[in-house]
């Protein structure tokens, strides 16, 4: 995992230092707001954050996913389970190992980011880019929590890798997409959806089904809030569905 | 209350009754031993007892406290070997004991004893510092003995504990838990498929068969059961006949079990089995472990 999100910065790398002095003509819709302070440097930031928001999911199906299937499966529950220690404990202990070890592996690109704004803007935008961190993290929480649910639905890691990913990148796709060619209504109460506040805070690019907004600055507090809550509310529901599973859970 | 108390446990899964209306007391010190074929629910009753499965019905209590609702406090003087565990292929054999005597409260001196002494116990030395991903099945094994003997238990859950060994390793097991018995308050409960081996370890044996528990040695109204030679063969080795108060069972053409119920003299059960047309030629009170467990074991 960490490979590949090492190869991923590398290559986006690349794309900022070969493609700087190219923005304007690959982003034509934008040609208006180049001449706004810090645009470039919020449009770049914004490519970033498109490129990292698959990775926490990769990442914490890597990590997360097998922490209670697993130990179904390689029967290391023989082991543990009897142990004088209560299921929350361990499930708890287990997801902040999987969180800790997900944030380590994107910060890595977080941090080559900064370097890398830092080499070609001579500074960076603070604010968007802390908050970028701030809620990526938080992403990081509700995904690997997820992640966690899903794994103690299931007594094989690959039904567990398997459903998480059908789950976000099928499921909830194919639900905002019906919903906004049905309804016109972005269901923003999906976690892709509310995790793509992560870009949205250096710019506020908003493409619904047919539709296409764009503000130079980025997502207001508003959209930041509800974002970060319903993040919360997916750590916390998902968290509680995976202890009251993982306390009944029983290997046969 | 028996520091085991094991009332009216049902456990199914779906139609399947793998456990049904289980009871069992140990109010002493002692070697246990649950013998019974594969699927006869041994296995079962012990993840039961060790809050790996949940009852579906009844209470597994130790030392008065219920395992399915208070696991952390009814197993923290609870040692066990269920299944053959794995263990994280990662880690040492060294790593994976330490953590199981931390989580039952040992300080780090403690466990430096523990290791010394579990490592002496079972001959682990050779291989404590390597990784548990490299071990065969009869190091693994040792390794799960020392996990279920770390910080001295009160009670011990022991899952076929000699699976997987060789003779040498099987037979060390064997004294290791008579040598347990002799030398601490120790309750040993452990299943078992080998007649022998429950035979020398086991100061009482229970025989399992479908969920229930047949026979107990340690039950004081046990069924009188009589081995019976006849004068003349008969062909139906194998098989059961039932007559009133009387059941009986042909190990081979001449010999049979002849369980009694209700109370019945053995000189009555004679008169009986002679009306019958049984040519009796000896008759004689029967106690063997084996002949019991084949006796009373579905065929």
């Amino acid at each position: 995992m960490l490979v590949i999100t090492i190869l991923v910065s590398l290559l986006l790398t690349y794309f900022t230092f070969t493609y700087i002095p190219k923005l304007p003509s690959l982003f034509s819709n934008f040609k208006g707001f180049f001449n706004t302070p810090g645009f470039s440097q919020r449009l770049v930031g914004f490519l970033w954050s498109f490129v990292l928001l698959d990775l926490p999911v990769f990442a914490s199906v890597f990590f997360g996913s097998p922490a209670i299937s697993s130990e179904i499966e390689t029967r290391t529950a023989f082991y543990v389970f009897p142990l004088p220690i209560p299921r929350y404990i361990l499930l708890l202990a287990k997801y902040f190992a999987a969180v800790s070890v997900t944030i380590a592996v994107i910060m890595v690109y977080l941090v080559v980011q900064a370097i890398v704004f830092y080499m070609v803007f001579n500074g960076i935008l603070l604010q968007p880019f802390l908050l970028s961190v701030g809620l990526t993290i938080l992403f990081i929480f509700s995904i690997v929590a997820v992640t966690f649910l899903v794994s103690t639905i299931f007594n094989k890691n690959t039904y567990a890798y398997i459903s998480v990913f059908l789950l976000y990148f099928l499921i909830f796709n194919a639900y905002t997409i019906i919903s906004e060619v049905l309804y016109k209504v972005v269901p923003y109460y999906l976690l892709n959806n509310s995790a793509s506040i992560i870009e949205r805070v250096y710019l506020n690019i908003s493409t619904g089904f047919g539709s296409f907004t764009v503000t130079p600055n980025g997502a207001g507090d508003s959209d930041i809030l509800t974002s970060s809550i319903i993040m919360v509310l997916y750590t916390i529901i998902s968290l509680a569905g995976a202890f009251v599973l993982f306390e009944r859970k029983e290997v046969k | 209350m028996p520091p085991i108390d094991i009332v009216n446990l049902t456990k199914k899964y779906g139609k399947i009754e793998a456990l049904s209306s289980f009871n069992l007391q140990i109010d002493k010190p002692q070697c246990v031993s649950i013998l019974g074929p594969n699927g006869a629910g041994k296995t079962t009753l012990l993840k039961a007892l060790t809050n790996i499965i949940k009852p579906t019905s009844g209470t597994v209590t130790i030392d008065g406290i219920t395992v399915s609702e208070n696991p952390m406090q009814a197993l923290q003087g609870v040692g066990t070997l269920i299944e053959q565990p794995e263990f994280y292929p990662y880690l040492t054999g060294r790593e994976i004991i330490e953590f199981a005597a931390r989580v039952k409260g040992a300080t780090r001196t403690k466990v430096t004893e523990e290791l010394g002494h579990l490592s002496n116990l079972l001959s682990l030395e050779e291989y404590l510092d390597r990784k548990t991903g490299t071990y065969s099945r009869g190091m693994k094994q040792r390794v799960c003995l020392a996990v279920a003997l770390v910080m001295e238990p009160k009670i011990l859950i022991l899952d076929e504990p000699t699976f997987g060994l060789d003779p040498r390793g099987m037979k060390e097991v064997r004294d290791l838990i008579i040598n347990l018995k002799k030398e601490r308050d120790i309750i040993i409960l452990m299943s078992t498929h080998l007649i022998s081996e429950a035979k020398e370890v086991s100061d009482r044996v229970i025989i399992v068969d479908r969920g229930k528990k047949i026979y107990d040695t340690a039950n004081e109204n046990n069924d009188n059961i009589m081995k019976v030679t006849l004068e003349t063969p008969l062909d139906i080795h194998g098989k059961k006949k039932d007559h009133k108060d009387m059941q009986l069972t042909f190990l081979n053409e001449t010999t049979l079990l002849v369980t009694l119920s209700n109370g019945m003299d053995n000189s009555v059960a004679i008169e009986k089995l002679i009306s019958f047309g049984y040519r009796v030629k000896w008759a004689e009170p029967y106690n063997d472990i084996e002949e019991k467990y084949l006796q009373s074991v579905s065929l």
